[in-house]
């Protein structure tokens, strides 16, 4: 086994300057790690944090205490101390975050979107092409849409549109926040299988999942974050 | 196994490209901007955001050779040798500018040459740099007025016949023909329309992409420095209060002055 995600003594305090200097607790001494081959579920009711942790297991979110190691080209790498060209080839080739919303750039193509990932980690444009392609596909998108830029898409078309994104090429750390929020059944179950298939091939997944029957068909263990929760 | 690594280690380049040392640059009493220092490497793209009177402009130029700063250093390595840009001669400096590093400014009449042609304008770097073939030339202007989206057929005309989205984008393929490693941009987007300046922030994030340049980008607009930029630099009343990687210091702000900033605006 792989070790990809070490997390030691992490804490998370929000301190709002422009209200009071109010400090919101999130949580204390958080101390967890993932295995290749691994999805994590992160449990716990709304507001528990689980977004945040897995914000700050990205290096989007600054923790104000602790130390995460992520496992980059075969070697154990804080990312919490990490400088920001380090994050960016962590997150270039290790880590991949898929939220549900796509963050829309004007003019480019949901082809292009798709195809990004794979040019960043040096495949041909071809073999970019053709593996975007099927991945659109697989998620239903319809092939008229797959030239247009994003913007006017529905929701459930731009969410697709993110996964296939992030699927395409999978990290072998996936952080996976609530994928099928707006999807069908059918689309919600190709991306079950999606899941599955990077954990299988390797990769190590983090999650949050509403959604009880993709939950069960996803996770292998559970993290209960209530219990990282401070004292107010 | 051991399991701290030092983040140096990872180096994916052996040396920063432009290494900032306790720049200052003062007005009499009134402070432009005081102790900046940081390291910017290949490929990277830094934003300094801050609002008007921030010192952001100030820097720029300090840092882009136009204003020398009355403290600190600012090393460029672009050669064999890290080079102190305000040690060596004028000439030399100048030279360096020309060659290595490109200017973009807020206004296209700063940084183009109004009587002169679309081509002419382009073409003119290639000149600076040593290039004498004319028909060369003229074909290398001619894709660059192209991949900045302006139509072939315009490369006779002036740019003062050209719109507002036009001449900035000439400016940026003038700045950008002859390949510089370190590019400095003040405010790329403003007093564009917001359908133009969408067009021109794609167009920018691609050729930063696909050149891997280096720039320094100074906005007061945060959607513009979450699009284009890899770090950012927030300053205030001349000072940097807080930097680091642009998602972070967008989403999770800590200083006070950066929650401001970023709890003004509706969505970015």
């Amino acid at each position: 086994m792989t070790t990809m995600i070490q997390v030691e003594n992490v804490a998370k305090t929000f301190t709002l300057h422009n209200q009071g200097g109010a400090r919101l607790p999130v949580f204390d001494n958080v101390n967890f790690s993932v295995e290749a081959g691994e999805a994590l579920v992160l449990a716990g009711a709304s507001g528990a944090g689980k977004s945040s942790l897995l914000r700050i297991l990205y290096g989007n979110y600054r923790p104000t205490a602790g130390s995460i190691h992520i496992t980059h080209a075969g070697r154990p790498v804080d990312i919490v101390a990490a400088v920001p060209r380090t994050v960016l080839d962590i997150r270039r080739r290790t880590l991949g975050f898929v939220s549900q919303f796509l963050r829309v750039i004007p003019r480019v193509s949901a082809l292009d979107i798709v195809r990004d990932p794979l040019l960043a980690r040096g495949a041909s444009p071809e073999e970019a092409s053709t593996r975007a392609k099927a991945m659109l596909a697989r998620l239903n998108l319809p092939e008229r849409l797959w030239t247009l830029a994003p913007a006017t898409f529905s929701g459930g078309e731009q969410q697709r549109v993110n996964i296939a994104r992030s699927f395409v090429d999978p990290s072998p750390i996936m952080l996976i926040d609530e994928p099928t929020a707006s999807l069908d059944a059918a689309n919600r179950d190709v991306v079950v299988e999606l899941i599955a298939e990077a954990r299988t091939a390797g990769s190590a997944i983090v999650g949050i999942f509403h959604d009880e029957a993709v939950r069960e068909h996803v996770a292998t263990r559970y993290l209960d974050i209530t219990s990282f929760r401070k004292a107010a | 196994m051991t399991l701290h690594v030092a983040p140096a280690e990872l180096a994916l380049e052996p040396a920063p490209l432009l290494s900032v040392t306790g720049v200052s640059r003062f007005y009499g009493a009134r402070i432009g901007c005081t102790d900046v220092s940081f390291d910017l490497w290949p490929g990277e793209v830094l934003g300094i955001v801050g609002e008007s009177g921030s010192g952001k402009s100030t820097l720029l130029r300090c840092l882009a050779g136009i204003d020398k700063p009355d403290e600190g250093e600012v090393l460029f390595r672009g050669g064999a040798e890290p080079l102190d840009i305000y040690s060596v001669s004028e000439q030399e400096r100048r030279r360096l500018m020309r060659t290595a590093w490109g200017i973009v400014h807020q206004n296209p009449r700063d940084g183009l040459r109004m009587d002169v042609t679309a081509g002419g304008n382009v073409g003119e770097r290639l000149m600076d740099r040593g290039d004498r073939h004319y028909g060369q030339i003229r074909e290398r202007a001619l894709d660059w007025l192209q991949r900045v989206e302006i139509a072939g057929g315009r490369i006779d005309d002036r740019p003062r016949q050209f719109s507002g989205g036009m001449q900035q984008r000439l400016q940026i393929a003038r700045v950008l023909v002859s390949e510089p490693r370190l590019v400095f941009m003040d405010e790329p987007t403003g007093g564009l329309d917001v359908s133009v300046q969408a067009r021109l922030l794609d167009l920018l994030r691609v050729l930063v992409r696909d050149l891997g340049l280096a720039a320094i980008i100074v906005t007061h607009d945060l959607a513009v420095a979450r699009l284009l930029t890899d770090r950012l630099m927030v300053m205030k009343d001349g000072r940097v209060v807080e930097q680091g990687l642009t998602d972070q210091v967008l989403d999770d702000p800590h200083h006070a002055y950066t929650q401001l900033l970023t709890s003004a605006v509706l969505s970015v």
